[in-house]
């Protein structure tokens, strides 16, 4: 406990050294107008971005004892980086969001405030699949943690044009879509599929074909022979059929590359977030239509997008505050708002009912293709390891053993090995 | 020289020290202690002994991390030195337009890593870069600059010879500007060619300034961390993945503090093999000149 506290003092005295060479001190709780002052720790850029912060400004046009402070931190895992940093530092904001993957490692290093005890967050209608109760194996028996921001999963995208001309439909199973991609896969040219190769995207084959990451149990399987199976797809499509590009890029780089060939005609169908189901749409000189991933054994997908989490440590005052703005994120108006205008999927049900009765997806039935595969989610499990054997221990062996052709059983196996040990 | 009293040394060297023991001792060995420890940063730190070490010198990651950093520096060492050389004796001539190539090349060394290497991503763009397109005029096949795990490190290499090959350029030129024209004179004289002055009065005598140069770019090529963030993160296939990235990943990507400490450790002795080893190698010139 003691080499703990002497590190903690430790990144905290640098932390306030920083703070006070840069002019800080102690941060009021309350502006010039006596509201509370929510910081609010935010990774969306563009248009969802853009929508945040219109339902921060409508909270604000409905109260004046709360001014959120939204600021931006780069993509998840730089802000994860920098939130991590400053709750050891206790210099973390009140509210911030996460990927689902890190809220049972952060709360398992009791980080996280439990959000039941606040007036009117116990019994939210959150989608089943979307709220923490149906996205985590067991997250209904825990302390309400994290509350659904942004919410998605993988979808395949095809290009309207392409497909017609080629007299084809989109795969619904794994033969289907290594016939596909050879059949409209023009070398040179562009290519049948393309896929950011990444773990969200493995797991989704791990389910497909009859797997799961990690068993009952809580041990890392990666899915034993079906984890192989999803590799090997992915291997023989790059190096034996020639018929998919493994885009360049880590994170977030590489799906913008799948976004913009496909976008430019160079990738026939794509998979990728229901997230961009907006920009897809609104960018593509094409009908875009969107289609259940397929199945191998059967249909899977694992949810994505962010949590909001409240940080435990923030003062009383910031925890109720963070609670009341999240309560009015979650009405029906700003789930379905946030919805309409970028692709993610409406984090509550009565938000789902105002946009069906609006005739929303009547007018887009990609956005009903996405609903219909919430039935298809694999919860993740409450495991606090799974983020570490995401980031450290998978996903870098995925893009090697693409691109590098390995062999699929040894990667697994070491892998296996790896998450086997502490971290 | 004898001080007047045996504090005076210790007086003149405090504050150096004192800078050295805070912002380089200190934190040194609190990654070593560090580097004991399982150790996120949140919860309970858990001793593991030697295990970190075992973990990244494990299935030849350490070594393999090592091999690439090692070929990178040479790369950028040998690269930015004979460029910055070659350079130097072409443009140490008088007039405008010479001084403009001069400045024209060293401007790259002032522009921040950042907009180079974005600047550079966009160049080498696969589909749509300046280099895509005249692979595609010279009917050559496409070359994945940053996606090929062959090219990658080459590639990243390249762009950081390009930037700093200015700044050898500039000590190179001055130190051609210290050597006395009268034994150029001599040896025209002597009926030696141009070759021949290089090699028997130029070089020896820029040896010094050859030696500075290549010490700044091998601290330089070690350090690499902006170049590689922005411009593959690490990729493709860890192709890409130098120390200092590696220690950034672990510790910030990877939540794990103890690898990244063991990491910066390991670092640390490579920095100083290398550094007495470069020593030991000036040392010996030095001597065999005095004798």
């Amino acid at each position: 406990v003691s080499a703990r506290l002497s590190r903690r003092a430790f990144v905290a005295g640098a932390s306030l050294a920083s703070l006070g060479a840069t002019g800080g001190c102690k941060r009021a709780l309350r502006d010039d107008h006596g509201r509370v002052r929510l910081r609010l720790w935010f990774s969306l850029g563009g248009r969802n971005r853009e929508v945040l912060l219109e339902i921060v400004r409508r909270f604000h046009a409905t109260q004046d004892d709360i001014h959120v402070e939204p600021v931006y931190q780069g993509d998840y895992f730089e802000s994860l980086a920098k939130l991590r940093t400053a709750i050891a530092a206790r210099a973390a904001p009140a509210l911030s969001h996460v990927i689902a993957e890190v809220v049972p490692y952060l709360a398992r290093a009791s980080t996280l405030e439990p959000l039941d005890g606040y007036p009117g967050m116990r019994g939210l209608p959150f989608v089943p699949a979307l709220g923490q109760a149906g996205a985590f194996r067991g997250g209904a028996e825990r302390p309400l943690y994290g509350v659904p921001l942004n919410r998605s999963t993988p979808l395949m995208y095809c290009n309207g044009e392409i497909f017609d001309r080629a007299g084809v439909r989109p795969p619904t199973t794994w033969s289907e879509l290594v016939d596909t991609a050879k059949h409209l896969t023009r070398p040179g040219e562009r290519w049948g599929h393309e896929v950011p190769i990444s773990w969200w995207f493995w797991v989704a084959m791990v389910g497909q074909a009859g797997g799961a990451v990690f068993d009952e149990q809580g041990r890392a399987t990666l899915g034993d022979e079906a984890g192989v199976k999803a590799l090997r797809l992915w291997q023989d499509l790059v190096h034996r059929d020639k018929v998919m590009r493994p885009p360049p890029g880590r994170d977030y780089d590489a799906w913008n590359v799948v976004n913009q060939d496909f976008l430019g005609g160079r990738a026939a169908f794509i998979w990728t977030s229901t997230a961009y189901i907006r920009y897809l749409e609104d960018n593509a000189r094409f009908p875009v239509v969107a289609a259940p991933l397929p199945r191998d054994v059967r249909h899977s997908v694992p949810t994505g997008g962010t949590f909001f989490v409240v940080v435990k440590q923030a003062p009383d005052a910031e925890k109720a505050a963070a609670a009341r703005f999240l309560r009015f994120f979650c009405e029906a108006e700003q789930a379905a708002f946030l919805s309409t205008r970028t692709g993610y999927l409406p984090i509550t049900t009565p938000a789902v009912d105002t946009m069906r009765a609006a005739g929303f997806f009547a007018k887009h039935p990609n956005d009903e293709v996405a609903q219909r595969q919430l039935a298809s989610v694999e919860p993740w499990p409450w495991e606090p390891n799974l983020f570490r054997v995401e980031r450290d221990i998978v996903d870098p062996r995925l893009e090697e053993a693409v691109l590098l052709d390995r062999d699929a059983r040894a990667v697994l196996s070491e892998a296996r090995a790896l998450a086997a040990r502490p971290g | 020289m004898k001080p007047r009293s045996s504090v005076h040394p210790w007086l003149m060297l405090g504050p150096s020290l004192a800078a050295w023991t805070l912002f380089v001792f200190v934190p040194l060995g609190l990654a070593a202690y560090e580097s004991l420890f399982a150790w996120d940063m949140l919860t309970e730190p858990v001793y593991v002994g030697g295990a970190n070490y075992a973990a990244i010198a494990e299935n030849g990651e350490l070594a393999r991390i090592l091999g690439r950093t090692l070929g990178y520096s040479v790369l950028v060492v040998s690269g930015s030195m004979t460029l910055g050389l070659g350079l130097a004796v072409l443009l140490d001539r008088p007039g405008g337009f010479f001084a403009f190539v001069r400045g024209a090349i060293f401007s790259a060394y002032v522009v921040s890593w950042v907009a180079v290497a974005l600047l550079w991503v966009l160049l080498l763009d696969p589909d749509r870069g300046v280099a895509a397109v005249v692979l595609r005029a010279l009917h050559l096949p496409r070359i994945g600059f940053l996606t090929d795990p062959h090219a990658a490190l080459v590639t990243l290499a390249g762009v950081t010879i390009w930037k700093i090959t200015g700044y050898a350029m500039v000590v190179f030129l001055a130190g051609l500007r210290a050597v006395p024209r009268s034994l150029h004179e001599a040896a025209s004289l002597d009926g030696a060619g141009a070759l021949a002055r290089f090699r028997w009065i130029t070089w020896p005598l820029l040896k010094p300034t050859a030696a500075f140069v290549g010490t700044t770019s091998l601290i330089v090529s070690f350090q690499a961390f902006d170049v590689v963030r922005i411009m593959t993160g690490g990729g493709p296939a860890r192709a890409t993945t130098l120390f200092v990235y590696a220690i950034y990943e672990q510790v910030f990507m990877n939540l794990s503090v103890g690898r990244a400490s063991a990491l910066a450790v390991v670092y640390f002795l490579v920095l100083c093999v290398l550094a007495a080893a470069q020593l030991r190698a000036w040392r010996s010139q030095t001597v065999g000149r005095r004798a």
